[in-house]
């Protein structure tokens, strides 16, 4: 057992909208250097989940503990080592790349921001585009240069909220070799997917939510995704109310 | 640094804002949208102005009557046109989430987008100030300097209050008209101020004349540049 | 809460029923006429009054505004709604009395003077924050929105009194006639009868619209309890 705390380590997290429960007393927790998927039905709450980790939302009530530091007391360095990858780009559509990957390295004190921010597109294969302004970019591109935006500052947690969604395949391809090689750097990952056999391909565990709730988790090694679609299936069933028979 | 040696923070007040402002102006830079709208919107309110108070008049009531009042409300309404704007930016991309999850204080985005609104507005006035000279025929040049004073000090309170209540006006989505609604009002001490200033400056009277009224610029400047530090963060967040 | 806001109109009710008609009486038979003036003038007990209430009801705004970023609880937003609509409210009646005081003391319906201006102002600021908070999409969105506009109102009243009183001159138009010399003692007495009447006939309104706040806020939460079982 290592002793450096979770990665994250949630407990008990609740989130009301008004009086509806989006996310319900969920506990988990996920080491340092694992990568967890997120699955569930929409509205399952899994993005506010997220949202919620990533502190982009309060939680009502309940704890988060990210690499054994409170929001509450050291949001600042929390985020300092999180980063965050969503469908929305988080770019601004005037700027350069260069400038887009600048701003937000300086924002993170990340030293010498400008060479930074240029090494980080020729990794992303971006160079040859870095001074056109991002609304210029195809989907593809863009997806890199905001994922080249999430990783600029070296973050050690990566939160991801269904990250292929709108890709085409060749830019899956690169973002799927981009995440592999943040999984062999060894840092940590949560990713929001509805793709079942991506994601379970690219995880160490697997978590499961519906209406809210945790309702189960497990090792993906080994996994086939069929099964798991059916024998979720069969656990939706259980966790349904009485009487409730819509798939 | 923490201890296992991983930064533990992002930049500091200063360069946060710095950043912030930078960027706010080296998108204006590219794009010139923003400056391009209050500059065309001030120039018809000037003509219109023109039109509702002839020459004729203006000479018989004094510069010092009419032009101060003019000029301010032009700029307000124009500047409103700019605050809107500074944070359409925002959420085009939702990039406002992105700052929110950067370790920096929320104050300093406050700082920084009311230093890039001030700098637009500061442009503004170069242009529609000296063409006011012109459309109504006074000698700018002869008071320039406290001009400038007069200009400088009322428009850093119209930025803080701008970037404050653009903020709260996209947040609930209705753009310029709501923003208009909130400012005027809040601002009714700092527009008074203005024109009272002006008024003495063009008088010729100089600014010891209108001291109080630069007390309560001042003041107010103060004021809410404390209040909007500590209030953006509420304003933006989630 | 809801108790002590029940048992606190239910004690207020009677009490502000009574102080009503006394001043009422006081103001029409047992108050002097005003020798410049005349009977006209008699709105002056209404009218300074409902002045007064209208700056303390900001006060309570900037306590309730200040209260809920503080801490969060929806109390101090149900207090802070309740505050920015009966200001509105005494606002409106300090804007509808002064004119009607103004055209046959003046011969106008209006006059840009310091304090009406400022009163006008302060409408405009109060209808703002009450526009805000309902075009907010949501809850607590609105009730953070409307805070921060609270606090950006409630400390700018001085300031837009101060300025506002320096614009129209050094020496402001004797509106409160009987300020520059000492009030006859019946005038004293109806005056600050009626201030205690407006002052609990606030308590009453006050406590009377946050507990209906409260109320509302309970069935908003009930129906989307029920319509959320359904999604």
């Amino acid at each position: 057992m290592s002793d450096r705390p979770p990665a994250v380590a949630a407990e008990d997290l609740t989130r009301r909208f008004g009086s509806r429960v989006a996310v319900d007393r969920v506990t988990f927790r996920v080491e340092p250097g694992e990568s967890v998927a997120l699955f569930g039905s929409n509205g399952a709450g899994k993005t506010t989940l997220l949202r919620i980790l990533s502190s982009a939302l309060r939680a009502s009530s309940g704890a988060i503990r990210i690499d054994g530091l409170d929001y509450r007391e050291d949001a600042v360095a929390i985020r300092r080592r999180i980063g965050v990858i969503s469908h929305s780009s988080y770019l601004y559509g005037d700027l350069s790349a260069l400038d887009n990957l600048e701003f937000f390295a300086r924002l993170y004190a990340v030293p010498d921001a400008r060479e930074a921010a240029g090494r980080m597109l020729a990794a992303m294969e971006l160079d040859e585009r870095a001074d056109d302004a991002a609304k210029t970019f195809s989907r593809g591109m863009t997806q890199r240069l905001s994922i080249a935006r999430s990783l600029i500052h070296d973050p050690r947690i990566v939160f991801l909220d269904e990250p292929f969604s709108g890709l085409d395949p060749h830019a899956a391809v690169v973002l799927r070799a981009a995440l592999d090689r943040l999984r062999a750097e060894g840092r940590t990952l949560v990713m929001v997917t509805h793709d079942l056999p991506q994601g379970l391909a690219m995880s160490d565990r697997w978590l499961l939510m519906e209406r809210g709730r945790l309702i189960d988790q497990g090792r993906s090694a080994g996994v086939d995704a069929r099964d798991f679609e059916n024998e979720r299936f069969r656990i939706r069933r259980r966790a349904a109310p009485a009487g409730d028979t819509a798939p | 640094m923490s201890s296992s040696g991983y930064p533990d923070a992002g930049a500091g007040f200063l360069n946060t804002a710095v950043a912030v402002a930078r960027k706010d102006l080296r998108i204006e830079w590219r794009t010139l949208e923003s400056l391009s709208s209050m500059v065309l919107f001030a120039l018809i309110v000037l003509v219109v102005f023109n039109f509702a108070f002839d020459l004729a008049t203006i000479r018989e009531l004094g510069v010092g009557k009419l032009v101060p009042g003019v000029l301010w409300t032009t700029l307000a309404f124009a500047g409103i046109v700019g605050f809107a704007r500074s944070f359409q930016i925002e959420s085009r991309s939702d990039a406002m989430t992105a700052l929110l999850l950067a370790p920096v204080d929320r104050g300093a985005l406050f700082a920084g987008k009311t230093f890039a609104n001030l700098a637009a507005l500061v442009t503004l006035e170069l242009v529609v100030v000296p063409l006011s000279a012109v459309f109504f025929d006074y000698d700018l040049l002869a008071v320039a300097g406290p001009t400038a004073i007069v200009l400088a000090l009322h428009t850093l309170g119209i930025a803080e209050l701008g970037t404050l209540l653009g903020a709260i006006a996209s947040r609930v989505g209705r753009g310029e008209a709501l923003l208009a609604t909130l400012l005027f009002p809040v601002a009714t001490p700092l527009f008074i101020s203005a024109v009272k200033c002006t008024a003495a400056v063009l008088d010729g009277g100089g600014l010891a004349s209108a001291s109080k009224w630069l007390l309560i610029a001042v003041g107010f400047d103060l004021l809410y540049l404390f209040v909007g530090l500590a209030t953006f963060e509420y304003v933006v967040e989630e | 809460m809801d108790g002590f806001l029940r048992r606190a109109a239910i004690v207020l009710l009677p009490i502000a029923m009574v102080m009503m008609l006394a001043a009422i009486w006081m103001v029409f038979a047992y108050v002097p006429d005003e020798r410049v003036m005349g009977p006209v003038q008699r709105i002056f007990y209404f009218h300074v009054p409902a002045a007064i209430i209208t700056f303390f009801s900001v006060f309570v705004l900037l306590a309730g505004s200040i209260g809920y970023l503080w801490t969060r609880h929806t109390a101090w937003d149900q207090l802070s709604r309740a505050a920015t609509e009966i200001g509105l409210l005494f606002c409106t009646i300090v804007l509808i009395t002064g004119p009607i005081w103004a055209k046959p003391a003046w011969g106008t319906w209006w006059t840009w003077e310091a304090r009406l201006t400022t009163t006008l102002v302060l409408w405009l600021l109060l209808a703002a924050c009450m526009m805000v908070r309902a075009y907010a999409d949501n809850r607590d969105l609105g009730a953070r929105l409307a805070s921060v506009l609270g606090i950006i109102a409630a400390l700018d009243v001085p300031i837009i009194y101060k300025a506002v009183d320096w614009w129209r001159g050094q020496h402001p138009v004797v509106f409160k006639a009987g300020e520059k010399t000492p009030l006859e003692p019946r005038m004293l007495r109806t005056f600050l009868f009626c201030m205690a009447t407006f002052f609990v006939f606030y308590g009453l309104l006050l406590a009377i619209r946050v507990a209906i706040v409260r109320l509302e806020d309970r069935c908003q939460a009930l129906v989307e309890a029920s319509s959320g079982d359904r999604a």
